[in-house]
């Protein structure tokens, strides 16, 4: 993999820490300016060897059901995020590679630390692998899609309503 | 030792039936091993030698193709119990022990033991314990019973459930694939059962989706907020399982997929070839049930959803598309991608039902008490079938569900009239 400049890969991660951060503190219209009008947001489940385009998913949201779900997180009746979570993530491990003309494609290890206040008050742990699509606009980087690998996907997992 | 009948009354349950561990293990014994359960839909095993690992209750269980049918083996190695058969599933002649490599077949029996000339024990006697399985359109159910009632009384008018949903195939089957949703709820499992047949709630626990997803969708007859206005109705059907009923919401066929009648034209000419046109159109307009099997089987519309108890306070809701054998594929991405908004830990809807159960059981958990069951008692009709029919946000369902609890988990006990 060739390697990026060092200013080049500083603009993607300054973007990734700023999407994690938006995503850590439910900042919902933040975080939504930061997506391509065909951003795809995706929670894959199972074991991830599957070959049926009809495996269902954890979340496998197109723009429009991004939209949806974050009109729904901001009723303020999304029990299931009422009161919010506190979150806090760690992102390590990042690599970014160019991808076409004005794309990357950035895969980061990840954890996630949310204190589930809605209904059993425990700190729940959410680990995986983050892979990032980033694409070059007139207004700066955008995330273009988003795919967290889970590494319990395969396993019951506790309701996830928040940003992941 | 608490008598049940002492908790559950006519319209009035005890707090106690969703958080006393000793009743979570008795309803283990009395209700998933001593009643029918589903296990598995036969799509998952289509190949002889196929295998799932399932449980029965908290009993971890292999469920096998064979080449006459589907057994359903306790996953416990007869000499030292060990878990026989660890993966997910796969395909396998034989069962081998990975701990002193006993062998068994995929009808139980005990093939082989290494080292034959120091085996003194009778390999008749060691074989698994087998389930009785019977098989409804596809549908597997097992029960330890030792004489069970057949599966049809059991299913009794929760049959036509199954019928609604095999029936909108134009080969008369759902097929289902082999990933799960795992969505794990830190409440009692009874508490999802009951849920899956409660109108009451909608409003409330989904108001947020209602206002989230704007646009018009075939859920709309349930989200006016005047009670004279809901048309789509609650049941219970007897045996424990209830149902929601949208059919009397929608006018059209396929309503209940959010598309307009002419979507899928090949769908329809293959439905209209299997049932005629008039019939096609009444089953494509009707939808697919809502209707939860005691005790542990969800046909949620378009998904299918299992129930299963870890312990008193943890379950899990597994769920999976129900697709349609024989359908456009762009008809079962469609169904795919409804389940993913109906159903799952990041859902629009049963997330929010999961944070609800679990604030509900620790709330009867630190304050014990009486719960109230009388909603709509006066104005329920009771059908000639005996089903209940009552008012979408009526609690008839809740009634039949826990008079045939009772009837399981006590079976002497004085029954309250009807």
């Amino acid at each position: 993999m060739e390697t990026l400049p060092q200013a080049e890969f500083q603009t993607v991660q300054d973007f990734i820490f700023l999407e994690a951060k938006y995503a850590d503190e439910s900042r919902y219209d933040e975080w939504e300016a930061l997506l391509t009008d065909d951003m795809m947001y995706r929670v894959p489940a199972g074991d991830g060897h599957d070959p049926s385009d009809l495996a269902p998913s954890i979340i496998n949201d197109n723009r429009s059901r991004i939209a949806t779900r974050l009109r729904q997180l901001r009723t303020g009746t999304r029990h299931s995020q009422a009161p919010i979570s506190v979150m806090r993530r760690l992102i390590s491990n990042l690599t970014v590679a160019r991808h076409g003309a004005d794309e990357y494609r950035a895969e980061a290890n990840f954890v996630v630390y949310e204190y589930q206040t809605q209904s059993v008050n425990q700190i729940v742990t959410w680990p995986g692998q983050v892979q990032y699509a980033l694409r070059r606009t007139a207004e700066g980087l955008r995330l273009c899609g988003k795919t967290v690998w889970l590494i319990h996907r395969s396993g019951p997992i506790p309701t996830l309503s928040f940003l992941i | 030792m608490t008598r049940m009948q002492d908790l559950i009354g006519r319209t009035t349950v005890h707090s106690r039936l969703y958080t006393d561990a000793a009743i979570f293990s008795q309803e283990m014994h009395r209700i998933f091993t001593e009643t029918w359960v589903f296990i598995a839909h036969h799509s998952e095993i289509p190949q002889r030698g196929d295998f799932i690992r399932r449980t029965i209750g908290t009993e971890p269980v292999i469920v096998v193709r064979t080449a006459t049918g589907v057994n359903v083996l306790a996953n416990r190695c007869t000499h030292r119990g060990n878990l026989l058969c660890q993966p997910d599933h796969g395909r396998k002649r034989n069962f081998a022990c990975q701990y002193h490599g006993w062998v068994f077949d995929p009808d139980g029996n005990l093939v082989d033991i290494p080292y034959p000339a120091g085996a003194t024990a009778d390999r008749s006697k060691l074989g698994l314990r087998r389930a009785t399985v019977d098989t409804y359109r596809g549908f597997v159910f097992a029960t330890f019973a030792k004489h069970p009632v057949p599966l049809l009384e059991h299913l009794g008018n929760a049959r036509q459930a199954l019928d609604r949903a095999s029936d909108l195939s134009p080969e008369g089957e759902i097929e289902v694939g082999r990933t799960w949703v795992k969505h794990l709820f830190q409440a009692n499992w009874k508490m999802l059962s009951e849920n899956e047949a409660d109108g009451y709630h909608v409003n409330f626990v989904h108001d947020s989706f209602a206002k989230g997803i704007k646009l018009q969708g075939k859920y709309d007859n349930v989200l006016t907020s005047e009670e004279d206005k809901f048309t789509a109705v609650v049941r219970a059907l007897g045996n424990g399982h209830t149902e929601l009923d949208y059919a009397a919401t929608y006018q059209q066929p396929l309503t209940w997929l959010g598309v307009k009648p002419d979507r899928y034209p090949g769908y329809n000419e293959a439905m209209y070839s299997r049932h005629g046109e008039e019939r096609a159109k009444e089953i494509m307009r009707a939808g697919p049930p809502h209707t939860f099997i005691f005790p542990n089987l969800f046909l949620a519309e378009t998904c299918l959803v299992v129930i299963q108890p870890l312990a008193v306070g943890r379950t899990v809701n597994w769920h999976t598309p129900m697709m349609l054998k024989g359908a456009p594929h762009e008809l079962n991405q469609r169904i795919l991608r409804q389940g993913e908004v109906a159903m799952g830990p990041s859902s629009f809807l049963t997330a929010d039902d999961a944070i609800i159960a679990e604030r509900q059981w620790r709330a009867l958990d630190g304050s014990p008490g009486w719960l109230d069951l009388t909603r709509g008692l006066d104005r329920e009709t009771i059908r000639e079938d005996g089903v209940v029919v009552s008012h979408y946000t009526d609690e008839a369902p809740n009634r039949g569900f826990w008079q045939h609890y009772l009837r399981v988990m006590e079976p002497g006990a004085m029954q309250v009239a009807a």
